[in-house]
């Protein structure tokens, strides 16, 4: 198991990617602090079933993430269990209404730019000060090839990029205290983002793709599993496509 | 052990430093209290007197003293 005896906080957990992350990190062995909007019963059942199956903890935290505030307060909760973090996963993202770049208000900017990379700076903070006092730690952060390529809405692509700019910049700073820090970038993946999508977008996204269809969600968890995992000990600072073969 | 002996420990075993230099030391003055030993620092403090400093603190705090001053906001008395 690739993180037998790991403690992992997830963002975004509820849904998707990260969805698949809880099932799978816990698979491989890692306990999970699965942090989520809103007290969701669905979620708490099914996080209680997938510890159950692979014999690990996994603690839903609800956590707004556009709320500094409240992102402190999750933390006082991850604190007070007193048990070592060693991953962290930032997943959350989320992701506005297609519309040309002239049609993208600021307001709107600043909404994705909330979630999707100062939340993700904020929870990154907190989390690596946790990993930093036992001098070890990997976080992986959800970047999206949006984010490389530049051919997704301005606001998702633009904080995708400061996702991995960040990124590059963290493992610089955190290496000195034994933390890794990498981005996965992943391309079309099944998952409540992309649903809206008409027929006619899928086709085109799809048609670019090596593979010929989107990734299912285990496939990108499976992925940061092994980035987090000491399998990647040799590893920070970089970021990993996985979007099933787009070649340029 | 006491706020004091806490505190005073937060310090030599994050960076490195003997008990009896912590009093003097200064950010940015000594090898062993830089960026990243401030980093160390602060996850000491707040793991001795269970607490979150705020980032506006984390900036702040640049010495012994002014980190008395700091922990004070916690309640945390030394």
């Amino acid at each position: 198991m690739l993180l037998l005896g790991k403690n992992a906080l997830i963002t975004g957990a509820a849904r998707g990617i990260g969805a698949a992350m809880v099932e799978v990190f816990a698979r491989e062995g890692a306990n999970v602090w699965a942090f989520a909007r809103k007290p969701d019963e669905a979620f708490e059942a099914r996080c209680a079933e997938t510890a159950q199956k692979y014999g690990v903890w996994i603690k839903p935290v609800y956590c707004e993430l556009a709320d500094t505030a409240a992102i402190k307060e999750a933390f006082r909760q991850v604190m007070a269990d007193k048990q070592p973090l060693h991953v962290l996963v930032n997943n959350a993202g989320i992701m506005g209404e297609d519309r040309m770049f002239q049609m993208t208000s600021e307001q709107e900017m600043h909404r994705i730019f909330d979630v999707n990379f100062f939340a993700m700076i904020e929870v990154s903070r907190l989390a690596t000060r946790l990993m930093a006092r036992n001098r070890q730690g990997a976080v992986v952060n959800i970047a999206s090839i949006a984010g490389i390529d530049g051919d997704s809405r301005l606001d998702y692509s633009a904080s995708k990029a400061a996702v991995i700019a960040a990124t590059k910049k963290m493992a610089r700073e955190l290496i000195s205290v034994g933390i890794r820090v990498n981005a996965l970038a992943p391309g079309f993946t099944d998952t409540d983002l992309v649903s809206g999508l008409s027929e006619k977008v899928v086709q085109e996204q799809t048609e670019k793709i090596l593979m010929k269809r989107k990734a299912r969600p285990e496939e990108i968890a499976n992925v940061a599993a092994f980035m987090a995992s000491d399998m990647a000990s040799y590893v920070t600072g970089q970021v990993w496509r996985a979007d099933g073969g787009i070649l340029s | 052990m006491t706020n004091l002996e806490k505190y005073i420990n937060a310090f030599v075993e994050s960076l490195e430093v003997a008990a009896e230099d912590v009093p003097a030391l200064k950010y940015g003055e000594s090898d062993q209290w830089d960026s990243v030993g401030h980093m160390s620092l602060i996850a000491a403090l707040e793991d001795a007197f269970d607490i979150m400093v705020d980032m506006d603190d984390i900036i702040d705090l640049s010495s012994f003293e002014k980190g008395k001053e700091i922990l004070a906001k916690y309640d945390v008395e030394i």
